[in-house]
């Protein structure tokens, strides 16, 4: 029988189940290897029977933990989808501030924290509020990785994750190294999968599929002072996806 | 030089360089975003001869990094091997690179060749390039790589006005001859201009060997404790750039990829790496070569150690690819060869190494049909496969030998063959339930179709074996490829040629221990005693027999002539050593130990590199090993 | 009989919207909500203390579906405030990255989920089963935006290409030869896809509501990269936009609303239509003629139309630019030099659901210390709540099934993007730390 799959999402931009809209032709066929049960950002059907769960965004609201408690529940798999999902992502950015204050510095009321859907709490990762059976990383992720995520479920093969870094990956599309520019590129300690889309467009990558290993201070140090970077440059890149500090490897 | 040498003028090399891209694929250096890369070429105006060196060296048009080897159909497990018959004109090619080229002709060309390598390789015409501008990682004039006598078709000199061309093939010639115009015979003072550059070139090289080319495996051998390797490899970001840019690293991966309609796909083999954490890691989730440290140390004892051995040559070609890319530059080979014979004295430890002797491979790259003509299930883990080859009438392979089991959609997996040689085409495999393909195995049904590479690898030579007591020792799932031997020396025809027969078999549990049907029918043998052990009994759980680790079995019998007893061991990592204790204390000599090693025997043919220990190929020189040759190996048994 | 409708989670939208309305037995209308649950974001205290250089990294993640257009506005405010010029080759990619995702978010929105209202269905898929083709040629011209867009802009959803001060990379002849010929045969497609969804007009109600208009506009174009703040009511609105955007605070909502001089205005494609519909191009023209759309429209739910007008215009602005790029060649440029400095910058851009303000403080060092962005959507909120007041009041007496599906329509002819609207919105923010 074919996998009946649900997508909900949370705190985030929606842009990852967009990337599944965005299979343009090839929705036809995902659609005979697996019954879309509930998509709403894209479909009115729904329904609470699924097998496998994908769940979008951070968790940022005590409403939003008990819905995602339920959906855990309902789900064989669950699996986290995208940055927001796997790592808290952008929206962890905000836990350095107390979320009281932003509350009534934004609206400017207090009365509001009484009302549910101000009741904010520190931004959380999807597996810091219930397991996550499967992580599919990436801001936004990549279209051919939740394919292959896909086929490897319907096949009866375990998906994997890479256990490498981005560098490995764009070495192989024979980038120039953005290091020779002198631009700090988190490649090297990010997690790939993404095939160095960033690093391929000049971009230097910015870490949005996690930190796959933290370096040893021993090599930062000489890096930064061959390459001329700057310290709080890496800061920035870090905290942009990162701010959690979870690191996938752990030995 | 002294073949034939030709000269053409600038506009005409032009003229000769953009018709040959109206007829073949040419591919030419490019400049890219300030470096340099092999690429296609559109016009001559775009070809740089210039360049110090590319990103990635021509490796990739012959072992590409990703590359489609067979497209299949997963219901009907039929393959079909893909190839690529593009004629490939590669300008601008390196005196190092082609040396580089050279090497890996030796790996991917010698015995049974790579049949996509071949096809890709002799359908490319190289044009070789002296080099103009040195780069400054380079260290090619301390390996002698700097300038090459063979290996290429043409051999280009760029002069400025003028292009002096050296023919190196006859196809070369042919190339120059019909798509070149105003040839001219190069004049002695062409000539001269050219041996003129060479002899300049090495003064050129700012990184330099200090010890001789020939030296580094002999200083490789005595420093490997060195402290260097810890040190250096504590900056090491792990990325794997450093071999994925080499021209003569040649690891790779393989997997399965399906279509979205889970019916066709391909199976795909990428670059790997050896320096990646995961590179050794076996179905069961074990990993060799687990510290960082001696991943890094591994790739400079290829590099200057173990391919020597091997193909007697030096793995590098100094072009300095590995140092550019390297982020906190610790890759280069120059630096750590020279700070190692500077640093000697500080090293712990030395690697005695020498090469043993390993079989070749009776493969492909694709599998041959086969199909599951019986299942029988034994533990709950475990499943016993018969299998018929259909393709043959015959499979001939010796105890202890193993196939690569190719489910297409899923992939290969290296499995001992279980059944003793029997003379047809059938034999049987007992499948652990571990990773995606013996998951796949076990819920398929008797009269599916799969694939089978083999036999690979060295097994039991049986012939060593006549007139000896044979000790076996098994721990789990070794007594697998162990019951091969056992039930071919235990054969009405076989039993007179051997001596006394010792089996000790060791399982966890007594739900684990498998056969123990057929051990009651070997006891009845003449002269066969066996002893059987767990680690724990469950309680309520029936078992006459002994509870401890298999070791302990050794207290039960007494080996009555050891100097005449062979042992053959198999079992997980962990056993080796203690067992090994064992036979010595009792008396049995090195040479007379054979155990049978697990590593992550990807390819079977000896090239991927994932079941290297030290300098050695499980898959060919193994999974059968004499404990003598390999126990001063570090990486065998950690 | 009493009616109570509440739609949680309206689907065939960018995020989470509820539609709440309660009408009495008498018919008197009690109640007409429209609620946005959705987790706010805070997206200016994530900005605060950042380098100059990752804001638009950083605020693209505001939205999925518009995230060039929030690059392009974040960017624009960095190099308002540094005094970063830029090229005229920046300028027009970052020209064709904008109708690049105008036509992606456009064709989504009409194909994904304006379709299935039209065809009576759940959704695409099921839409397909019976229109195979029209799905097609939707899908096609939605691929066509999304490679327009990997080529301009690196990707579709949070691009990588864009930078402060340029480019980080450029498409080359080939993509942009191969693009060229791709909306050339899009722009046949476009035409039929029009035909067919004219035919399935009569499901949208003859509603009409009069309302003030907002969008960018400039002489002798369709505004989408730059232009001043115009009003259908006033004109031009000179001066600080902050003088003329009202945000006010719903108890209800997580998104805030906004109003200009009346109770509501609207953005988005009907209000650039409605404003700069003399700039449109012939087959833009042609396109509007289908449908007989004229300017001013003020039904709503001809905002879908006003979109597939816009695609229209987007190929046409496209192929011009690609025209020109391949007659004079696409250079490697380098990115401007950046000095940080203190000051403040507005970057005001046209993205598929109107008009979208990135205003940013920076601090010396060049970072962020304050930050206000106004979001489409939000200033749509109010004015979608009048709508369906509206609405409501002419159609209550029908089923309560026919009110439920007029409103869900209604709402989705806007295309709100909601998780854009939550992002928040601050006016003076009182900082820790």
């Amino acid at each position: 029988m074919k996998p009946r799959v649900a997508f909900f999402d949370f705190a985030g931009c929606e842009g990852c189940q967009l990337q599944i809209a965005n299979m343009e032709d090839e929705i036809l066929k995902l659609i005979e290897i697996v019954d879309i049960v509930s998509f709403r950002e894209i479909s009115d059907v729904h329904s609470g029977d699924y097998d496998i769960a994908f769940v979008e965004g951070s968790i940022s609201r005590p409403m939003d933990e008990e819905r995602l408690k339920d959906i855990r529940e309902h789900a064989d798999i669950l699996v986290a989808l995208g940055s927001c999902a796997c790592l808290g992502g952008i929206n962890k950015m905000r836990n350095r501030f107390d979320e009281n204050e932003l509350i009534e510095s934004v609206y400017g009321d207090k009365k509001l924290v009484s009302n549910p859907f101000f009741n904010v709490h520190k931004a959380k990762s999807v597996d810091e509020v219930v397991k996550v059976d499967y992580y599919i990383p990436g801001c936004p992720i990549d279209r051919n990785e939740f394919k292959r995520f896909v086929i490897s479920i319907s096949s009866g093969k375990k998906p994997e994750l890479p256990n490498y870094p981005v560098c490995v990956e764009c070495k192989k599309k024979e980038n120039p190294c953005l290091f020779d520019e002198g631009r700090l590129c988190l490649g090297p300690i990010t997690l790939a999968g993404c095939n160095a889309i960033c690093p391929s467009r000049g971009s230097p990558c910015i870490g949005c599929r996690g930190i796959l290993e933290k370096p040893a201070t021993e090599c930062i140090e000489e890096i930064f002072q061959r390459y001329n970077i700057d310290y709080d440059d890496l800061k920035d890149k870090w905290n942009m996806f990162n701010f959690g500090d979870k690191i996938w490897r752990k030995e | 030089m002294n073949g034939e040498i030709y000269r053409l003028e600038k506009d005409d090399f032009l003229a000769f360089v953009n018709n040959l891209i109206n007829s073949f694929e040419t591919i030419g250096v490019k400049e890219k975003k300030g470096r340099f890369v092999f690429s296609h070429l559109e016009s001559a105006a775009e070809l740089r001869l210039d360049h110090d060196v590319t990103i990635l060296p021509p490796k990739k048009f012959f072992l590409p990094p990703y590359e489609k080897m067979i497209k299949f159909n997963v219901g009907e497990q039929k393959g079909e091997l893909l190839g690529d018959n593009a004629k490939r004109v590669i300008i601008g090619v390196h005196p190092y690179d082609i040396v580089a080229l050279k090497q890996m002709d030796m790996v991917y060309m010698e015995g049974r060749p790579d049949e996509l390598y071949k096809q890709r390789r002799e359908n490319t015409i190289i044009i070789g390039s002296d080099i103009l501008r040195v780069n400054d990682f380079s260290f090619a004039s301390s390996l002698g790589t700097h300038v090459v006598k063979d290996g290429f078709d043409l051999m280009l000199t760029d002069l400025g006005k003028k292009v002096i061309i050296e023919i190196g093939s006859e196809r070369g010639r042919k190339i120059l001859m019909d798509y070149a115009r105003n040839i001219k015979e190069a004049s002695d003072q062409d000539i001269k201009d050219v041996e003129n550059h060479r002899k300049a070139l090495p003064d050129r090289y700012k990184v330099k060997l200090d010890i001789e080319k020939d030296q580094i495996p002999f200083l490789l051998m005595d420093v490997f404790e060195h402290p260097l390797w810890e040190e250096e490899s504590k900056k090491c970001l792990q990325c794997g750039s450093c071999t994925l840019v080499c021209p003569t690293c040649y690891c790779y991966d393989i997997r399965d990829e399906i279509s979205l309609t889970l019916e066709d796909g391909e199976r795909i083999r990428t670059w790997d790496s050896c320096l990646l954490p995961d590179f050794t890691k076996i179905a069961s989730g074990e990993i060799f070569r687990k510290d960082k440290s001696e991943r890094y140390r591994h790739r400079f004892y290829r590099k200057g150690l173990y391919i020597p051995m091997r193909y007697n040559f030096i793995a590098c070609v100094g072009c300095g690819r590995c140092i550019t890319a390297c982020i906190p530059k610790i890759a280069d080979p120059a630096n750590v060869f020279n700070t190692l014979s500077r640093r000697k004295h500080e090293s712990k430890g030395k690697l005695v190494y020498r090469m043993i002797e390993g079989v070749e491979a009776e493969s492909h790259i694709l599998p041959e049909p086969a199909v599951i003509r019986r299942i029988e299930p034994l533990t709950e883990n475990e499943k016993l496969f018969e299998i018929e080859l259909l393709s043959r009438d015959s499979f001939h392979f010796e105890p202890g030998q193993f196939v690569e089991v190719s489910v297409f959609g899923v992939g290969e997996a290296p499995i001992s063959i279980s059944s003793p040689p029997s003379g047809d085409n059938r034999f049987e495999l007992v499948i652990r339930k571990v990773g995606n393909l013996t998951n796949r195995m076990h819920s398929m049904k008797e009269g599916e179709k799969l694939g089978i590479r083999g036999p690979l690898g060295k097994g039991f030579r049986v012939e060593d074996l006549e007139g000896k007591d044979l000790l076996f020792v098994a721990g789990g799932i070794g007594i697998v490829p162990l019951r091969s031997l056992i039930k071919y020396v235990l054969s009405k025809d076989n039993r007179p040629r051997f001596g006394k027969i010792y089996i000790l078999y060791g399982a966890r549990t007594p739900k684990d221990m498998l056969f123990m049907d057929e051990m009651e029918k070997w006891k009845e043998v003449d002269d066969v005693e066996i002893r059987l052990s767990v680690d724990t009994c469950p309680e309520g759980m029936k078992w006459n027999h002994s509870v401890g680790v298999v070791t302990t079995l050794f207290n039960e019998i007494e080996i009555q002539n050891p100097k005449e007893t062979v042992s053959l061991v198999v079992g997980p990592p962990v056993m080796y050593k203690f067992v090994i204790k064992c036979l010595e204390d009792a008396g049995i000599k090195d040479t007379n130990i054979l155990v049978s090693l697990e590593r992550r025997m990807k390819c079977g043919l000896g090239r991927c590199g994932h079941c290297q220990i030290n300098g050695i190929y499980v898959c060919k020189e193994g999974p059968v090993f004499r404990y003598s040759d390999i126990r001063n190996l570090p990486e065998v048994f950690q | 009989m009493e009616k109570r409708i509440e739609v949680h989670h309206l689907t065939r939208v960018e995020g989470h919207g509820n539609i709440i309305v309660e009408i009495d037995s008498d018919g008197d209308i009690k109640r007409v909500k429209w609620q946005i649950p959705e987790a706010p974001r805070f997206f200016e205290a994530i900005v605060r203390d950042q380098n100059y250089e990752y804001l638009p990294f950083i605020t693209s993640r505001i939205c999925g579906i518009c995230s060039i257009g929030h690059t392009i506005a974040s960017i624009k405010a960095v190099e308002s405030a540094l005094s970063i010029e830029v090229t005229e080759q920046t300028i027009e990619l970052r020209k064709l990255a904008l109708h690049a995702e105008n036509m992606q978010s456009h064709s989504l929105h009409v194909g994904f989920l304006v379709l299935p209202d039209l065809f009576g269905k759940k959704d695409v898929i099921e839409v397909a089963k019976e229109n195979k083709e029209l799905v097609k040629k939707m899908l096609k011209i939605h691929k066509l935006a999304n490679r327009l867009s990997d080529i301009t802009a690196g990707r579709t959803t949070h691009p990588v290409s864009l930078a402060v001060g340029g480019f980080y990379s450029f498409p080359s002849v080939r993509e942009l030869e191969k693009v060229k010929k791709e909306i050339e045969d899009c722009k046949k497609l476009l035409e039929e896809v029009s035909f067919g969804i004219e035919k399935r007009m009569e499901v949208f109600p003859d509603f009409s509501r009069e309302t003030e208009y907002i969008s960018l506009s400039q002489e002798g174009e369709y505004a989408f990269y730059d232009g001043s703040l115009m009003s259908s009511d006033a004109g031009y609105l000179n001066g600080d936009y902050i003088d003329y955007i009202k945000e006010y605070v719903v108890e209800i909502s997580t998104a805030k609303h906004s109003r200009h001089a009346r109770e509501s205005y609207m953005v988005g494609a009907l209000a650039r239509f409605n404003i700069n519909s003399k700039y449109l191009s012939d087959f833009a023209r042609h396109i509007s003629s289908i449908f007989d759309l004229k300017n001013p429209c003020f039904n709503p739910f001809m905002n879908s139309i006003a979109q597939l007008v816009e695609i229209a215009h987007n190929m046409e602005e496209s192929l011009d630019i690609i025209n020109s790029f391949l007659s004079r060649g696409i250079k490697e440029e380098k990115i401007s030099k950046v000095k940080p400095k203190e000051g403040r910058g507005v970057g005001m851009v046209e993205v598929p659901r109107g008009l979208l303000i990135h205003d940013y403080v920076m601090d010396s060092k060049g970072r962020c210390k304050r930050a206000n962005l106004v979001i489409p959507t939000n200033q749509n909120h109010a004015n979608i709540q009048k709508d369906m007041e509206k609405l409501v009041s002419e159609v209550k007496d029908r089923p309560k099934d026919e009110i439920e599906n007029l409103l869900k329509m209604l709402v989705r002819a806007y295309d709100p993007c909601i998780s854009c609207s939550t992002h928040s919105l601050e006016v003076k923010v009182k900082w820790k730390g």
